[in-house]
Formats: C-alpha cells, sequence, structure tokens
C-alpha cells in the first residue's frame, strides 16, 4: 500500500484501510485456521510425535524413510497419480457432458438437473455403504445385471487390485463435486454468445467444430477453473470416499497419499510421519496447480 | 444519540459474553453434586427394558453425576488421543488395549492399584488371566476391564439338520471344520448358492486363528510379530476360499454391509460374540454358538475397554466411586444384561446375566464362557494401524493378489516401522 500525500491520497488510505478491515476476519481466520496450521505441520514433519506425549526432533529422518527402498510411499504416490489423472480426466468430461445435455434441453430442464444432480448431495459415506452393496460380487446388483448379459461370475468390483481404482473413479461421479463442477460449466455455456454459433452454421462448421473451437474456447477459463479445483479435489478430498469404500485396500492398491496421512497420523499415532507426508503432498498440489496455470497459457482465453 | 445506542448494544453484548464465561466454568461445586465426564463407544442400552449401570449409578450416589460422552466406535481410538492431546479427555477415560500402554507411559493416566487394594467392592484375583497379560505391559493395574467378549463359531442348526450333519463339538478341529463345511456348501448351475463359511470379515478371527496355531502373535513390548503360524494360517484359509471353496472371497463390506449368515446363505461364520445381539433378531431358522475350531491350541482374541482415570482429572476420587460400581457384582451384572457381554470376573459370569440369545438363539453358553475364560489378549494390544493394514494384506493375498509368505513379511515390516 503507497502512501501518498494530499487530500486524494489520504482520501484513498481511508479506502484501503476500510477495505483492510472488511478483509480481516476471512484473513484472520486464514492465518490461526489454515496459516498456523499449515506451518505446525512443516515443523512436525521434522519430528517423531504419537499425539499424547512430547514431540522429539529428529531432523529429515521422516523424509529419509519416506523415500527409503521399501518404503511404500512411492507405491502410493503412482496410485495417486493415476488415481488423480483418470479422476480429472472423468470427472470434468462428465460433467461437461452433462452440463452441455442440460443447455440443449427445451423442456423440463428443471427437471432433468434436479435429477442429475441429486446423487451429489448424498453424504460420502452414505454413498460408499450403497456403492459397496452394489459392488459386492455375491450379493450386489451390478454383477446381478451381468448376469443377464452372460457373466456368470462377476468381479470382485473392490477387492480386484485392477479394478478398485476405476470401481472409486465411477462411484466420485456421483459425489458433490461433481454435481458442483456440472452446475459451474452449466452456467458457462449459457453465457456463449449464440452469435458465435449462428457464424458457425453459415460457415457450414459441423458439431465437433462448433463445440471445439466454440463452446470450449468460450468457456476455457471456467474449464481451466475446474480442472485445478478436480485435481485438488482428487489429491486432497479422495479421502472422503476411499477411506468409507475401500480403506486403502486390498493390500494398499487404493492407498493415496491422503489416506495415508490419516493412517499414518490416526491409526498408527505417528503424527511426525504423516506431517512429513502431508507436506510432500501440499507441495505436490502447489506444483501442479501452478503447472496447470502455466501449461494453459494461450489455451485459455479472456474476454479482454 | 447513535453513540448512546452503540455504549448500550456494546455494555449488554459483554454482560452476556461475560455470563456465558462464568456458567461454563466449573465442573462441580454445583449445589454439592459432582460431575464426573465418562467416555465409551458402547451404546448405554435399551433405557426402555432395562436401566442402563450408569443410571444405577446415579441412582446409589446422588451426590455424583456422569456426564456421558458417546463417541463412535470407528474413530473412537483416534478421538480418545485427540481428546488427551487437546486437554479435553474425560475423567473416566474406557480405554482400548492398544491405547493403555502409550497413555501408562505418558503418564496421562493415573495407575488404580491403591485404589484397588482398598476396595471391598470386588477381589483383585476375581479377575480372567489373561488381564495379567495387560498388566504386564504397563506395569502396574492402569485399567480395570469393563466386560470380555471374545470371537466365536455360530452355526445354522436348520442347515444343519437338513444336510443331516451333526452339530459341531466344543473341541472341534480344523479338520472336522472342513469336513463340515464341505457338507454344508451348496452349488447349482456353477454357482454356489450357499457357502459352508462365510468369509472372515472382522479382523481378530484372522489373529485368532493364526493364535490356533500356536504362534503368540505380540511381543513382550506389544508389537506384532508373525511367523510360521501366520504361514500356516493363511494357508488354511486360502484353501478354504479357493482348494475347497467353501467360504467365499473376501469383500471390503464385510458385515457392514452383507451377512450371508444372518440372509442364511452361509451356514456358518466366525466372528466375535457381540453379534449374538444382532442374531438374536433371527426368525428365520435356529442358531447356536460354538467355540472356534483348535490346531495345535484353542485360542480366541478377548476384546475389552479398560476403565482408566485421566491423570489431569480434578475429581479422581469420583471417577473412581463410579469404576468401583462398575466393576462391583451390580454393575456388572447390569453390564452384562445391557450389552450381552460376560463379565471379566469368573464369579460375575458364573451367574450368566449376559446370556440373552432370543427365541432362536443359543443354547450353549459353556462356549462362550469357555472362550472368555482361556482367551488371550493378542492382536489389541498392537497398533490398530499395522494389525488394519496386515489384514488388508491377508485379503490381498486370499484373492491371490499377493504371496502370503509377503503378507507376513509386510506386516512385520511394518510393525518395525510402526515401533520407531
Amino acid at each position: 500500500m503507497r502512501l501518498h500525500n494530499g487530500p486524494l491520497s489520504s482520501r484513498r488510505q481511508k479506502v484501503d484501510v476500510t477495505a483492510y478491515l472488511f478483509l480481516s476476519p476471512w484473513i484472520i481466520g486464514f492465518v490461526l485456521f489454515s496459516g498456523l496450521p499449515i506451518v505446525a505441520s512443516f515443523l512436525l514433519g521434522l519430528t517423531r510425535w504419537d499425539l499424547i506425549s512430547q514431540p522429539v526432533f529428529i531432523g529429515l529422518k521422516n523424509y529419509a524413510e519416506m523415500f527409503s527402498a521399501g518404503s511404500p510411499f512411492l507405491h502410493i504416490f503412482l496410485n495417486t497419480a493415476e488415481f488423480s489423472v483418470l479422476s480429472v480426466v472423468i470427472t470434468v468430461a462428465w460433467s461437461l457432458f452433462l452440463a452441455v445435455l442440460l443447455s440443449k434441453q427445451r423442456t423440463a430442464t428443471g427437471l432433468f438437473q434436479f435429477f442429475f444432480f441429486v446423487p451429489a448431495v448424498v453424504p460420502s459415506v452414505a454413498l460408499a455403504f450403497v456403492f459397496q452393496l452394489i459392488f459386492n460380487q455375491d450379493v450386489g446388483i451390478l454383477n446381478y445385471f451381468l448376469g443377464f448379459l452372460g457373466v456368470k461370475s462377476g468381479p470382485n468390483w473392490l477387492m480386484d487390485n485392477r479394478l478398485v481404482i476405476p470401481s472409486i473413479i465411477f462411484v466420485s461421479l456421483f459425489t458433490y463435486s461433481t454435481g458442483q463442477m456440472m452446475l459451474i460449466f452449466l452456467a458457462a455455456l449459457k453465457d456463449v454468445p449464440k452469435e458465435l454459433y449462428e457464424a458457425c452454421d453459415i460457415d457450414g462448421a459441423g458439431a465437433f467444430k462448433k463445440f471445439r473451437h466454440v463452446t470450449l474456447s468460450s468457456i476455457s477459463p471456467i474449464l481451466l477453473f475446474n480442472l485445478v479445483i478436480a485435481t485438488i479435489n482428487a489429491l486432497n478430498g479422495s479421502f472422503s470416499i476411499i477411506y468409507p469404500l475401500t480403506d486403502g485396500g486390498p493390500a494398499l492398491a487404493s492407498e493415496v497419499i491422503s489416506l495415508d496421512i490419516y493412517h499414518q497420523g490416526f491409526k498408527s499415532f505417528r503424527m511426525g510421519y504423516a506431517s512429513a507426508v502431508s507436506t510432500i503432498l501440499f507441495a505436490l498440489v502447489a506444483a501442479i496447480a501452478w503447472l496447470q496455470f502455466r501449461l494453459s497459457g494461450k489455451a485459455v482465453q479472456y474476454e479482454n | 444519540m447513535k453513540k448512546k445506542l452503540a455504549t448500550v448494544v456494546v455494555s449488554v453484548a459483554c454482560v452476556c459474553l461475560a455470563v456465558s464465561v462464568l456458567s461454563s466454568c466449573g465442573k462441580g461445586g454445583n449445589g454439592g453434586v459432582t460431575t464426573i465426564k465418562f467416555a465409551s463407544w458402547a451404546t448405554r442400552g435399551d433405557a426402555t427394558t432395562s436401566e442402563d449401570y450408569i443410571s444405577l449409578f446415579e441412582k446409589k450416589y446422588p451426590s455424583i453425576k456422569v456426564d456421558y460422552i458417546a463417541v463412535t466406535e470407528g474413530n473412537y481410538s483416534e478421538k480418545l488421543n485427540a481428546m488427551i492431546a487437546a486437554g479435553t479427555a474425560p475423567d473416566v477415560i474406557l480405554a482400548w488395549e492398544c491405547d493403555i500402554g502409550r497413555f501408562a507411559k505418558s503418564k496421562a493416566i493415573i495407575p488404580l492399584d491403591d485404589y484397588v487394594k482398598k476396595t471391598t467392592a470386588f477381589k483383585a484375583d476375581d479377575f480372567v488371566p489373561a488381564l495379567k497379560q495387560l498388566g504386564s505391559v504397563t506395569g502396574a493395574t492402569y485399567g480395570l476391564p469393563w466386560c470380555l467378549a471374545a470371537e466365536i463359531g455360530y452355526y445354522n442348526k436348520d442347515l444343519f439338520d437338513k444336510a443331516h450333519v451333526p452339530y459341531p463339538k466344543d473341541d472341534w478341529t480344523w479338520q472336522d471344520f472342513v469336513d463340515t463345511a464341505k457338507k454344508l456348501t451348496v452349488v447349482k448351475d456353477g454357482k454356489t448358492t450357499q457357502w459352508g463359511c462365510d468369509a472372515l470379515s472382522f479382523q481378530g478371527l484372522w489373529y485368532s486363528t493364526i493364535g490356533a496355531t500356536g504362534e503368540n502373535i505380540i511381543d513382550d513390548k506389544g508389537n506384532l510379530v508373525l511367523g510360521e503360524g501366520a504361514k500356516t494360517a493363511l494357508q488354511w484359509q486360502y484353501d478354504l476360499t479357493n482348494k475347497y471353496k467353501v467360504c467365499p472371497p473376501p469383500s471390503p463390506s464385510g458385515t457392514n454391509a452383507v451377512d450371508l449368515f444372518s440372509a442364511g446363505k452361509a451356514a456358518m461364520t466366525r466372528t466375535g460374540n457381540w453379534m449374538i445381539g444382532t442374531y438374536k433378531g433371527i426368525k428365520d431358522f435356529k442358531w447356536d454358538i460354538v467355540p472356534l475350531p483348535r490346531k495345535d491350541r484353542s485360542y480366541t482374541t478377548l476384546h475389552t475397554g479398560l476403565y482408566t482415570i485421566n491423570a489431569k482429572s480434578k475429581v479422581k476420587d469420583a471417577a473412581w466411586t463410579f469404576i468401583e460400581f462398575a466393576l462391583s457384582d451390580e454393575g456388572q451384572a447390569q453390564i452384562g444384561k445391557n450389552s450381552s457381554n460376560p463379565s471379566a470376573r469368573p464369579s460375575v459370569t458364573a451367574k450368566g446375566y449376559y446370556r440373552s440369545g432370543g427365541e432362536s438363539g443359543p443354547t450353549n453358553w459353556g462356549a462362550l464362557d469357555a472362550s472368555v475364560a482361556g482367551g488371550q489378549f493378542g492382536y489389541v494390544m498392537a497398533s490398530p494401524g499395522v494389525t488394519n493394514k496386515a489384514v488388508s494384506d491377508f485379503n490381498a493375498a486370499m484373492l491371490g493378489q499377493m504371496k502370503i509368505e509377503d503378507a507376513v513379511n509386510d506386516a512385520n515390516a511394518e510393525s518395525k516401522r510402526a515401533a520407531q
């Protein structure tokens, strides 16, 4: 905040101070409930702490253990990468698909919107419980329907290490974040100028070219926003669906970093190690978000 | 005028704030009534049919009120640990076996030996032998058991009668179990319509099966240590699932979502005796209980919660009065009726207060008494993070996704990591 001299600068200072005062509750809240805990987590990553005794400083030993031979962290990291990439691509594409369908709907739009969104308001734990039943090998309805297609013995969806991650991604299509992305896309699609489509019709462009060159270009800022949100959600928020669904099993096949933090911190009471893992996750999320903004470059077109 | 209004509003707000702060201070001294906080994962029982022991305690000791904190079982351990770390732990903590060692070591709870020496509500030698195992880890008596639960077998008597298979005997063996399960497995058109036995859904059964081979499962510090016995046990369960095909493959839902035994699709199951409370609602078939089959020895894992006193409690004597009542004949009788679990005190278990199995329910209560009397605190002493992960690996081994030897080695490696 640069200070100027004169009555105009005095008024400017007053406006600046007023603005900061209005922002202060959020700033205070962020510092107290996010900023300080993040710094504390960085520091705890350098200790051995079981939550109830005093933390003992051990330097970088937690990180050394994480990256040592025989550590499951690399396997968990690869699971996280696989889940995140597939989840982001599929959930963003699916939410965009639903939004495009809704934008073209002429009658009963509200009704279709309701049915597309209603699974998103089911709590994650309840959703996971329902899908445990659906995916059950013996009594699940999915294998029951597969039986009509000639599949006598359906797969054990959540206990097969090749199918567990795709199964979890399928469940994540019904979560709140996917529904939210759909609504955001729908709002963006409504703002695409119709004249552009009319111009395309005059030039004889097909549906795919219209979608690629008009729709996607026009909603590119929103697409970037949803990609970033979906990435952060896949990396941080996947815990809420994976923990009740598979708890990281079978044999770490669906263990992701966010779940590993929980297991190490609250099941094995290794808070220091869990804090070190969370520091790595923090750095990973920040790096990927920065990369996404950097690589978006010319692909994202803003109105100005 | 505006200034005056602002002054009045601010003054009223300050008074309200002061009143709310002052009213939240202090636990006791409220008309001579002392309030103690008590946390547990278990429910307080069905108040419409019988009073729970907490209400009985408050009637007997009107100067002590119990502020009951119910915590969900799935997050119980981490919730308690977080409360201790934050300094908000209750006065009486019902601690799990895996936590009591750490609580004692970090002085979060106090030893109870002095209280136990003076009490007349129960005798110090009137407890099952397995409790000495807990004392050897903590070095003193830091907790006293709420009640005891054990892992047992359940069988569907109607399906046994239909297949003309004799009921299992209390001293049956692994081979008897396999032979029985084979006779009770029904396959139609290449699909199993009735399983001889359900899959292992509760993790304790893995360790009870391992213990039956003679393996100790934990070392003297309470860390998980698995050896050849674990490999033998896993191989046996693998054969039940994949060779004899009498058990379904494992699923992540377990009895949380699908219980093949209660659905009448599995003739037998192995799980904790707490399922008696659930199964007593079964009306479609008659069922009974039996000890787990033995190999080199009979083995079942005991489960309990231990009453402990928070070291930072300001009402320790009142907290002990509550624990003393809970361990008394009157308290244990009511806990048995509410929880359907035997007491850790053999003299109370013998009176059978816990025996409530419903119309179709068990008659062979001796199976549970014997299991409790001879059971051990095995894997429950180890870190839940380690034991949960090991079971996840065991399930993967049953599905052929990893070798049994690797599952055992991984469990030992994780145990060493957690112990560092």
